[in-house]
């Protein structure tokens, strides 16, 4: 029953996917709770233009998956700052934008490029030991780093005028988080996905707080659901022979659908 | 009172979204005053504020607290002026409890990658205290009613152990009864905790029976003083329009002004 552990690439896709939930999950909790979830799926899209500029010209396409990711960041920012706007817009914009791009770049390609369709569809059972060592040191470091400066991100979630009235850098510390948000879709690309990944990163965290009492619980639950979806999703996966980006969203999906209806909160909420 | 200005603004211009929302404002608060700030819509209420939280920075001119430029206000002074925002929708089901939401006054003092210790928590319970809220600690904030959720707030900034206390609008969108409960416990924590309170409000009437000093805005200081001498048609009808009414209720002025009621 279990032989299926014995396959290097099962090992792999089972702790890469144990890595990935558990980092977009968690920083998916302030995402959601800050209302800045759109930055992900903004990322998401200019972190696959990357790649295809990668595979046409030949260089590493995690490396321009990062460039081009972190890039979302800092040109939404600068232009939000500098235009006095709704961060929605220019991370709409700059969406379409590299959007485009990478349409452009695989027009340019001789050829179809199946490995460039991996990461827009998501293939966990392909990740090599490359990626999963990558995938793990930017792991580390995004928790570790989330963990730092929890309190901090709490605040700004709740309130980013009392944060930076109280003396905290609260600008900083969210341009920060930003980044964070961004890292952890990039490393999250290939084994789930451009266009399913904003998934893994809004659905377990919104999942929870149908359930949570306080942001403890919030995380604890947040991680549970996106570790639980993803595993479940890539033994579905490997069973059924079936894609395990979309396994792992629709098991999400589905955990979602029945804390909304299901969860005491809401039906307390709903009463007041 | 005693003499000592804790802030003082000395010439100090500010602009907010690009202009000049308050001007030349020359004005000292002493330690333990209790302030109450009117003024029409637009007139610089909140940008006062913002400067006081060293949000924003004067333009020309300089504004001092505790003695230092509000430009170098490092974080143990900020922590020392606590501040009541604006009240604002929170989602119902935001995942904080209320003493949560308190111990937030203390992430300031303690700096960055600090966890709060026992002491933290101490200060965290005597604030709930206060405010009458030590038994609904673990309850969810975001379903409490609006004025229980200012009573939360008011112990967060309490937690802060502040000096001075910035109150924004703190009993709009509150019906009567609470609200009445709500300004008796500022007048508690005033004294209690011997506060320079700073109070932007619209309701004259409510100010005018609790602070001790009115400033009077419209994007400079217009008047200044206790509240019998500023509670006059002469003295509110050039800002409020003739409309003003200055009536007499329980001895004590009444004021009717038509002042569009908004949230910003």
């Amino acid at each position: 029953m279990l032989e299926f552990l014995s396959y290097g690439f099962m090992q792999r896709a089972f702790l890469a996917s144990l890595l990935i939930a558990l980092v977009c999950s968690t920083i998916g909790v302030f995402a959601v709770l800050r209302g800045i979830t759109f930055i992900g799926a903004g990322t998401a899209h200019a972190a696959f233009a990357g790649v295809c500029f990668a595979f046409l010209v030949g260089i590493s396409p995690f490396f321009m998956a990062v460039t081009f990711g972190l890039s979302t960041v800092w040109v939404t920012s600068y232009v939000q700052e500098k235009g006095k706007m709704n961060p929605d817009v220019p991370i709409g914009v700059f969406y379409t934008f590299t959007m485009a791009l990478a349409i452009l770049f695989i027009g340019l390609m001789d050829g179809y490029r199946p490995e460039v369709f991996a990461y827009l569809f998501g293939s966990i059972l392909s990740v090599s030991p490359s990626d999963l060592l990558v995938i793990l040191i930017l792991s580390v470091g995004i928790l570790l780093t989330m963990l730092l400066f929890f309190k901090e991100f709490h605040f700004i979630s709740f309130d980013q005028e009392m944060a930076e009235a109280s003396g905290i850098p609260a600008k900083k510390l969210n341009f920060l988080l930003l980044n964070l948000i961004s890292l952890a879709v990039v490393i999250a690309l290939k084994a789930v996905g451009a266009i399913l990944v904003f998934a893994l990163l809004v659905i377990p965290a919104a999942a929870a707080q149908q359930w949570a009492k306080n942001m403890r619980s919030m995380m604890i639950y947040s991680a549970l659901i996106g570790v639980g979806a993803s595993w479940a999703g890539v033994l579905l996966s490997y069973w059924f022979d079936v894609p395990s980006g979309a396994t792992i969203v629709l098991i999400a999906s589905a955990i979602f659908l029945f804390s909304v209806l299901f969860s005491g909160k809401r039906r307390i909420a709903g009463r007041s | 009172m005693t003499t000592h200005p804790i802030i003082q603004f000395s010439q100090a211009s500010f602009s907010y979204n690009g202009h000049i929302a308050l001007e030349d404002l020359t004005l000292d608060l002493h330690e333990g005053e209790f302030v109450g700030v009117i003024g029409p819509n637009g007139s610089g209420k909140t940008t006062l504020l913002k400067a006081l939280l060293g949000l924003i920075h004067p333009v020309s001119g300089a504004l001092q607290i505790f003695d230092c430029a509000c430009q170098a206000l490092r974080c143990e002074h900020r922590a020392r002026i606590g501040y009541l925002p604006q009240k604002e929708k929170i989602d119902p089901n935001y995942p904080i409890t209320n003493e949560e939401v308190v111990m937030m006054g203390r992430y300031g003092a303690l700096g960055l990658m600090k966890r709060p210790g026992k002491k933290d928590r101490e200060i965290v319970a005597d604030a709930l205290d206060a405010v009458d809220m030590a038994d609904r600690k673990d309850r969810p904030f975001a379903q409490l009613s609006g004025g229980e959720q200012q009573r939360v707030l008011i112990a967060r900034a309490l937690a802060q152990r502040p000096k001075i206390l910035l109150l924004d609008e703190p009993t709009t969108g509150i019906d009567a009864p609470t609200q009445s409960r709500l300004v008796e416990l500022i007048q508690k924590v005033h004294k209690d905790y011997h506060l320079t309170i700073v109070l932007v409000t619209h309701d004259i009437n409510m100010i005018s029976s609790i602070a001790e000093t009115i400033l009077l805005l419209k994007t400079k200081l217009y008047a200044l003083g206790p509240p019998a001498e500023i509670l006059t048609k002469q003295v509110l009808s050039p800002v409020y329009g003739e409309e003003v009414i200055v009536a007499k209720r329980n001895q004590q002025p009444y004021i009717i002004v038509h002042d569009e009621h908004h949230h910003a």
